[in-house]
């Protein structure tokens, strides 16, 4: 099953590094992405001047209040500021969202290369691993492992990079088959180089960029899985502002108050907006000209 | 002189007669006949577990059963009086150890069968053996015995004043002798009884449809043709629904709905004056809070007329004792412990724990009420210097890590079962009794278990209320929970649906309700 | 190797992921805290109440020998009871899939309506006005979470406007089920199309620059037919694999969509039997996911390979 490779291209890429650094600016995709999520977490970095109130300050007689000057867009049904919470909301989501990337990216990198480049026993027992994680029903994996860890945003760390990994191994070890059999590899293989030396001088550089693609879409995508552990109640913990739960607790107002879902789901979109133009962006700059 | 006479008599001749008209139609308009037929649905936000009354333990499961079963006496609309349901009377001898119940003539079950003794007994041992069911409610039963067809009498082992709402219970309910032929199992799969409906289908996880009775012992009821409760877990859903005109009747909306679905045209909100009560446990087996003074500044720093108004959009009531008012012997003036900041810094000071300490709130997932009080609760208490951390898990986690006393403060709740305080009084402040270590605080306070334990044998009306008074004091000054508050049961239903009414126990008569 | 010879030797690897799987969940859901017997008793749970019903239900033996009935069972077809509701776990499964099928199938037809004209056009536009809509208003889908979508679909489409369709439910007859599973579709379509589109149009636009379309267009082939002959072709090849990862993805994650539309459906069954720690209806519900996933997958690594035949070295 993952003999498939995730992209149907095959081309020597060496030469992509250079245009990548001359043509990054005259790509749209990559500009309007970049400044997006630029702007977010610049927004994000500055929380504590671009808000004036405290993100857990309870207002119980201030209630589910509309827009005002102090409230620009009103407040939650705690009577905390919606801006404030959306703002630290993102450092916490973003945050939260580039970790979970992170380590699923590394690990799952890592177990592609190798299963990849060695191939026989190695390469069946990973791919046999990769099968069995990929057939299980995502959600069923995720809540039954945020079950047994037990609240808290670590577990969730865990619960993900458990579930995630197989992704990245996938797509890396799709890209190793097809560079393995290149003549650069094939030369340096002959030329004696070791292994190790292989895998990351040579065969790293040129597979990674597909799994960078499917990075920047993979954020949005655990951002949406914080947001529905959340409906399900399992998400980040209280008081800690985060996007995915203000959209669960606003889920009982939805039919009087939508916008206490919405704001944050409006955050979210423009997020995924930044995220997949930037993904756009390195994949039109990564294709051979 | 004859004219004006005749005229005059005329006169009064036509206004009598347009009085006695406008008063007919006047009459007939305000003289609400039911309307038979039609098909209630009502969507809830859980699928029932099981029909077996006996050892069944889920509210949605046990509204059911009683659409089905019924029992000797059943419990009024004021949750407290025991009125005469398929018995007509009952008589007390031996010392108050023996009861002998007249059974009503002319009951038959839905399998057009007569209810006779037989089956009265039949039933009570039933019930009475199922251990690991409600059985420990019938421990005070010696035996039961069929005087006549029309009679049956029970002796207790004890005095035991309880008695009478133990046998309103719903898994005392009467059902045919040896299961109508069927084996125990299969039978409560679609259990026979006197009930106003009987069973039509189920489709597991889904809806559950019951049909009419035509052997109801109520001539002329019930006045629907079936019912239908359908799972829809998502509250949003279910509103729509209600609004569409797709179900009848929605099961607990939540507080922010209320006040918009009353102004609804076609839709009646309605809440139900309810026995159920919100407590904070607080778990003894966590050093500080096995400290009197801790508890008693946890207690006062809980705003609960805040968080009625706020979190309940004021459908709510602060709870000042741990039995909630519809209970027999409830005390109004039961000293609970209410908002007090400064009140709460001097117990603090009292205590051995002065600058306050950490401490895990846990919190069921879902559960947007409790969530909600556990932020409000957590800004309070870091006022004075207790830092509460938030420990979400799912309901399942939370339920096992309360009862296995695994937790440090956690949330609960109790709904009566039967009208009579014992079952709640044992379970709450008794630790070995109530088996529940005490609703699993490990509160141990050997007056007040004492004082209930005699509660139990004690008959005369007076002396049991007197009791039962001074138990609610000291366990209000003890603070052994934090008693949050009293809330209303919410139902909203479309304006065609007429005499539905919740009890206090969280049941509905159906065979009372009719559509337009 | 041939294509047969592939897709035999695939279907046989099926069976060690299956067992995998089962094992997997067997132990993970045991590993859990939280008992069945204290959701099933709720605040009047006692000691000895939970050790019979433990007993009842086999669950007082060790794990591995509990695991060791479950595959003898398993072997005769037998999947267990459900905990809760005593019916057959394998029974039920069978009784909630249709409507999971009709959720995945309707929606994935709807996201491929969707995603196709989207896609061909935000390619033919590449990186003008047009380019940039199309892919960036798709988002709102992605972004906003289904339950919020649901309900807002619900709110415009079967309460306000004339309801045209009912709110929520499964409906009875194919159409019935049709004009009851629109909505639903629909969310689920919203979600996934994003991703769609922007693969799809990924593997145009690679296509229409490399040397092969390069080619034939300056041997003089009408644009039009360079693009749909070889852009679709390999277009087909690369939805088809994102499609199945995506169904994959959507087969256990319908769940939230189940709940908001109260659709009877596997994904509800699944989230509440885990809630409950109904363990053989979750070990029951687990096989019959896995079974469709790797089927999925089966499928479109087979479609995958007759269509391309440089991937068949492995």
């Amino acid at each position: 099953m993952a003999s498939v490779a995730v992209s149907a291209v095959e081309a020597p890429v060496v030469a992509e590094h250079r245009g990548f650094r001359q043509r990054w600016y005259r790509t749209p995709s990559f500009v309007a992405g970049a400044s997006i999520l630029g702007a977010i977490v610049v927004v994000a970095i500055l929380a504590p001047v671009v808000t004036w109130h405290d993100p857990v300050e309870q207002n119980l007689v201030n209630l589910l209040q509309g827009p005002s000057w102090s409230h620009p867009l009103g407040t939650d049904d705690l009577g905390r500021d919606i801006w404030t919470r959306l703002v630290y909301g993102a450092r916490t989501d973003l945050r939260i969202a580039v970790l979970a990337v992170l380590f699923p990216f590394v690990l799952g990198t890592t177990a592609g290369l190798i299963a990849g480049y060695f191939g026989g026993r190695t390469d069946t027992v990973a791919n046999w691993l990769v099968s069995v994680v990929v057939a299980f029903p995502f959600y069923v994996l995720i809540i039954a492992l945020v079950f047994a860890l037990g609240p808290g945003t670590r577990n969730i760390f865990i619960a993900i990079t458990i579930v995630g990994w197989v992704s990245y191994a996938r797509i890396v070890r799709g890209e190793v088959l097809v560079a393995k059999r290149q003549e650069y590899v094939l030369a340096a293989h002959a030329g004696g180089l070791s292994s190790a030396r292989i895998i990351g001088r040579h065969l790293l550089p040129n597979v990674i960029t597909q799994a960078v693609v499917f990075a920047m879409s993979d954020i949005v995508l655990v951002i949406l899985a914080i947001v529905t552990l959340g409906y399900l109640g399992l998400g980040v913990q209280p008081p800690t502002p985060d996007w995915g739960r203000m959209i669960a607790d606003g889920q009982t107002y939805l039919t009087t108050h939508w916008w206490l879902s919405t704001i944050p789901g409006i955050a979210i979109v423009v997020t995924a907006l930044g995220l997949s133009l930037l993904a756009d962006g390195i994949a039109d700059l990564l294709r051979p000209e | 002189m004859h004219t004006r006479r005749q005229a005059s008599i005329a006169a009064v001749l036509v206004v009598f007669t347009i009085v006695a008209v406008v008063g007919l139609t006047a009459g007939a308009g305000t003289a609400v006949t039911p309307k038979r037929g039609g098909e209630l649905r009502i969507a809830r936000i859980e699928d029932s577990q099981s029909f077996d009354k006996t050892n069944v333990f889920q509210n949605e499961s046990i509204w059911l059963t009683q659409q089905l079963m019924e029992q000797l006496y059943a419990v009024g609309r004021d949750g407290r009086t025991l009125k005469p349901w398929l018995a007509t009377s009952h008589t007390v001898s031996n010392g108050g150890k023996r009861y002998t119940f007249r059974l009503r003539e002319g009951v038959r079950f839905s399998n057009g069968q007569p209810m006779t003794a037989a089956d009265v007994k039949f039933s009570l041992d039933d019930a009475r053996a199922q251990s690991k069911g409600w059985g420990f409610l019938d421990i005070a039963i010696k035996n039961v015995q069929v005087r006549d067809p029309q009679t049956v009498v029970i002796n207790l082992k004890y005095r035991w004043a309880p008695f009478l709402a133990d046998i309103a219970l719903f898994s005392n309910a009467i059902i045919p002798k040896d299961f109508a032929g069927e084996k125990r199992a299969e039978f409560y799969k679609h259990p026979v009884g006197t009930g106003p409906f009987m069973w039509d289908k189920r489709v597991v996880g889904q809806s559950v449809t019951f049909k009419r009775n035509p052997y109801y012992w109520q001539k002329g009821k019930p006045y629907l043709d079936s019912v239908t409760w359908s799972f829809v877990s998502d509250q949003n859903t279910r509103e729509l629904q209600l609004r569409g005109g797709q179900i009848e009747i929605d099961e607990f909306p939540p507080f922010n709905s209320i006040k918009k679905l009353n102004n609804t045209p076609g839709i009646t909100m309605r809440l139900f004056p309810s026995t159920r009560t919100d407590y904070l446990l607080m778990n003894e087996s966590y050093a500080p809070l096995a400290d009197r003074n801790v508890r008693r500044a946890i207690s006062y720093a809980i705003d609960r007329k805040s968080i009625v108004r706020s979190v309940l959009f004021g459908f709510g009531k602060p709870a000042n004792s741990f039995m909630p008012p519809q209970v027999p012997f409830y005390d109004p003036n039961a000293p609970g412990i209410q908002y007090s900041m400064a009140k709460a810094r001097a117990e603090l000071a009292k205590s051995e724990f002065p600058e306050g300490f950490k401490v895990d709130l846990q919190v069921g997932a879902g559960e947007q009420v409790d969530n909600a009080i556990g932020q409000i609760l957590q800004q309070s208490l870091k006022k004075l210097g207790i830092t509460v951390t938030f420990k979400q898990v799912d309901t399942s986690t939370a339920f096992a890590n309360i009862q296995e006393r695994k937790y440090q403060l956690g949330f609960s709740y109790w709904t009566m079962d039967i009208a009579d305080p014992d079952e709640l009084v044992t379970f709450a402040v008794d630790p070995k009794g109530g088996g529940a270590d005490s609703f699993f605080t490990g509160y141990n306070n050997p007056a007040v278990v004492k004082l209930s334990q005699q509660a139990q044998r004690e008959v005369n009306v007076a002396k049991r209320r007197a009791l039962y008074k001074q138990i609610q004091r000291i366990a209000a000054e003890d603070a052994f929970m934090g008693f949050l508050y009293y809330s209303p049961f919410r139902y909203a239903f479309s304006k065609k649906v007429h005499g539905f009414v919740v009890y206090p126990l969280g049941n509905y008569h159906l065979e009372d309700v009719w559509l337009d | 190797m041939s294509l047969a010879g592939y897709a035999a030797r695939r279907l046989l690897q099926m069976i060690p992921i299956a067992l995998g799987v089962t094992l997997l969940v067997f132990f993970l859901i045991h590993l859990v805290p939280g008992d069945p017997a204290r959701t099933m008793l709720g605040t009047r749970a006692t000691p000895e109440r939970i050790a019979l019903l433990h007993e009842e239900w086999g669950l007082d033996e060790p794990l591995p020998v509990q695991y060791w009935r479950f595959l003898s069972r398993l072997v005769h077809g037998d999947l267990g009871a459900s905990l809760f509701y005593s019916v057959p776990a394998g029974r039920l499964v069978m009784e909630r899939l249709p409507v999971t099928l009709w959720l995945i199938g309707l929606g994935t037809l709807l996201s491929v309506a969707i995603a196709v004209p989207l896609a061909t056009l935000a390619a033919a536009k590449r990186d003008r006005p047009t380019d940039h809509v199309v892919r960036a208003v798709p988002l709102v889908g992605l972004g906003f979470p289904s339950f919020w979508i649901g309900i807002m679909l619900l709110l415009a489409f079967a309460l306000n406007s004339g309801r045209a369709f009912p709110v929520g439910g499964y409906g009875e007859g194919f159409l019935g089920h049709l004009h009851a599973m629109f909505l639903p579709a629909l969310t689920v379509a919203l979600a996934i199309s994003p991703i769609l589109i922007r693969s799809l149009r990924a593997s145009l636009l690679e296509v229409l620059e490399s040397d092969y379309v390069a080619t034939a267009r300056s041997k003089g082939l009408p644009e039009r037919r360079v693009l749909i002959r070889h852009g679709l072709r390999n277009a087909v090849i690369s939805m088809v694999t994102v499609l199945g990862v995506n169904i994959g993805f959507l087969v256990g994650g319908t769940l939230v969509v189940e709940q908001v539309f109260a659709l009877p459906g596997v994904g509800q069954l699944m989230i509440n039997s885990i809630f409950q720690r109904d363990f053989p209806v979750v070990q029951a519900v687990t096989l019959a996911f896995t079974i469709m996933v790797v089927l999925v997958y089966l499928t479109t690594d087979i479609i995958h390979a007759a269509l391309d035949p440089r991937v068949r070295f492995d």
